[in-house]
């Protein structure tokens, strides 16, 4: 009894370091758990794959810097893959305080594969209203973004000759920490222009997007950081980068803390029925 | 190990850290931070609206273009929105506040008219579709398992909130069936929360031991 009732009154603070410390340990010494890449990521992997080189992928950057742990590895890996099978990509984005994690994939990720911006990458933006902009898009993107994040007119830049509305994109990858996110490519982009939407979303959002898999709607599903880690582990097995993987580097700590998690929770509701049943 | 020696790094490093002090215990350091977090955010949310919306699709090709570039009716066309968007701002002024109601019957009028259909065809015409059992589904016994299971789950979840009669009998067999499926659907969320939450902590430890401390490749 004493037990128990000690067991309900532990301090959070003291929780919170032996998290703290599992969560750290993996990420200084890795235990090199693995990772299995499931059917939802290699279906995003292989519809990518497929496309002909030279074609362009649309990637919209719907979150902001808090859902950067969960969601950045997702586009990297996802930029990665598109840079080595030659395709070009254009980013966009449906959230204002994305727009910064846009422009640091654009200018830090096509380097390593030596293409240049203008011709292999252009990031579009962010632009109010975004069921106009989706919709704008799909008549003339020109119309919508003028000029791109940096004040450059699209005329002037080479890769845009190619692509003037949605149809001449294959797919779009909406990675999205809410909304606006990938529902309103789903609405818009999927039901009016019949285009394929993949989607990478935080883990929170994750069940809340299985339904658009079954229906067909959705091609792929990126789910969290875990989600980030099965895409980072099919670029990486099929020989297109060997860049840093920060989602694999964290899923031994993400192990770790589930482990912990549990734990409690099943400590915590033994002790709550114990505890209980000897008061009533 | 090789300790950052970017001043940002630092200073991201600082703010980390101030944030997680609440951990502890709320105290000043813990306080400034969130307030500069509010701040840089809304900062920052006014510099992008204004550089890649306001800027260049009214401002610029209102004001600053010549009439060789925007022509005459394109730049008449553009002081509506800009009217519009205006009428936003009469809310702060008592004696015009009224006024607001142009842009909102605007905004809803034109967002019904979009988002009804759309909504339609893709969260209720697709999801039911889905929840059909159709021949194609005896392909597989996989297959098949799922989707009545997906069937028996939708039908039991949506009479839970059938309250048109007291539940009883059938209805209260199948009611209580779709808690059961409502539990599974809130405890995959809880599962899924704890995974995104600690993916957070994850991210920012990394940031510490890599990006400032060196300590991890």
């Amino acid at each position: 009894m004493k037990f128990f009732n000690y067991l309900l009154k532990i301090d959070r603070r003291i929780i919170y370091i032996v998290v703290g410390l599992l969560v750290m340990f993996p990420l200084i010494k890795p235990l090199g758990l693995g990772v299995t890449s499931g059917p939802r990521a290699r279906t995003l992997f292989e519809a990518i794959d497929a496309i002909p080189a030279g074609k362009t992928i649309l990637i919209s950057v719907d979150f902001d810097p808090s859902s950067m742990p969960e969601l950045y590895p997702m586009l990297a890996a996802v930029m990665r893959h598109a840079f080595a099978k030659d395709l070009k990509v254009l980013l966009c984005g449906l959230w204002v305080t994305g727009a910064g994690l846009a422009d640091k994939a654009a200018t830090e990720i096509p380097p390593e594969f030596g293409k240049k911006y203008g011709e292999d990458v252009v990031f579009l933006g962010w632009k109010a209203g975004v069921d106009a902009v989706i919709l704008g898009m799909g008549e003339n993107i020109k119309n919508v973004y003028p000029v791109d994040y940096y004040g450059r007119p699209l005329d002037s830049l080479p890769m845009m000759n190619d692509v003037r509305q949605l149809r001449d994109i294959p797919i779009v990858f909406a990675i999205s920490a809410g909304t606006p996110g990938y529902q309103d490519w789903l609405l818009y982009a999927q039901s009016r222009y019949g285009m394929r939407v993949g989607a990478g979303v935080t883990a929170v959002s994750a069940a809340d997007a299985y339904p658009y898999l079954q229906t067909g709607q959705m091609t792929g599903l990126l789910a969290g950081m875990k989600g980030g880690a099965e895409y980072e582990v099919l670029v990486q097995k099929a020989g297109y980068s060997k860049a840093y993987m920060p989602a694999v580097a964290a899923m031994d700590s993400q192990s770790l803390a589930h482990v912990i998690i549990l734990l409690l929770v099943i400590v915590g509701n033994v002790a709550y029925f114990a505890t209980r049943k000897r008061g009533a | 190990m090789h300790m950052s020696t970017s001043i940002l790094t630092w200073i991201a490093a600082i703010l980390t850290i101030g944030i997680f002090s609440f951990l502890w215990r709320d105290n000043p350091f813990y306080k400034f931070c969130e307030h500069l977090f509010v701040g840089v955010s809304v900062g920052y949310t006014i510099a992008i609206t204004w550089y890649n919306s306001v800027y260049p699709d009214l401002f610029d090709p209102l004001f600053l273009s010549p009439l060789s570039k925007v022509s005459l009716g394109s730049k008449l066309l553009l002081i509506i929105p800009l009217l519009l968007g205006l009428c936003y701002f009469c809310r702060f002024i008592p004696q015009v506040s009224w006024l607001i109601r142009f842009p909102m019957a605007f905004v809803l009028g034109w967002a019904s008219g979009v988002v009804i259909p759309a909504m339609l065809q893709t969260n209720v015409l697709k999801q039911m579709q889905g929840t059909f059992l159709t021949p194609g589904i005896f392909a597989r016994w996989d297959v098949f398992l799922w989707a009545v299971i997906s069937f028996i789950g939708v039908v039991c979840s949506v009479l839970y909130f059938f309250f048109s009669r007291e539940h009883k009998g059938a209805l209260k067999v199948a009611s209580e069936t779709g808690i059961v499926f409502l539990m599974v659907g809130f405890g995959a969320s809880f599962g899924y929360t704890v995974m995104a939450r600690m993916s957070l902590l994850i991210g920012r430890f990394q940031f510490l031991l890599r990006d400032w401390l060196g300590m991890i490749q």
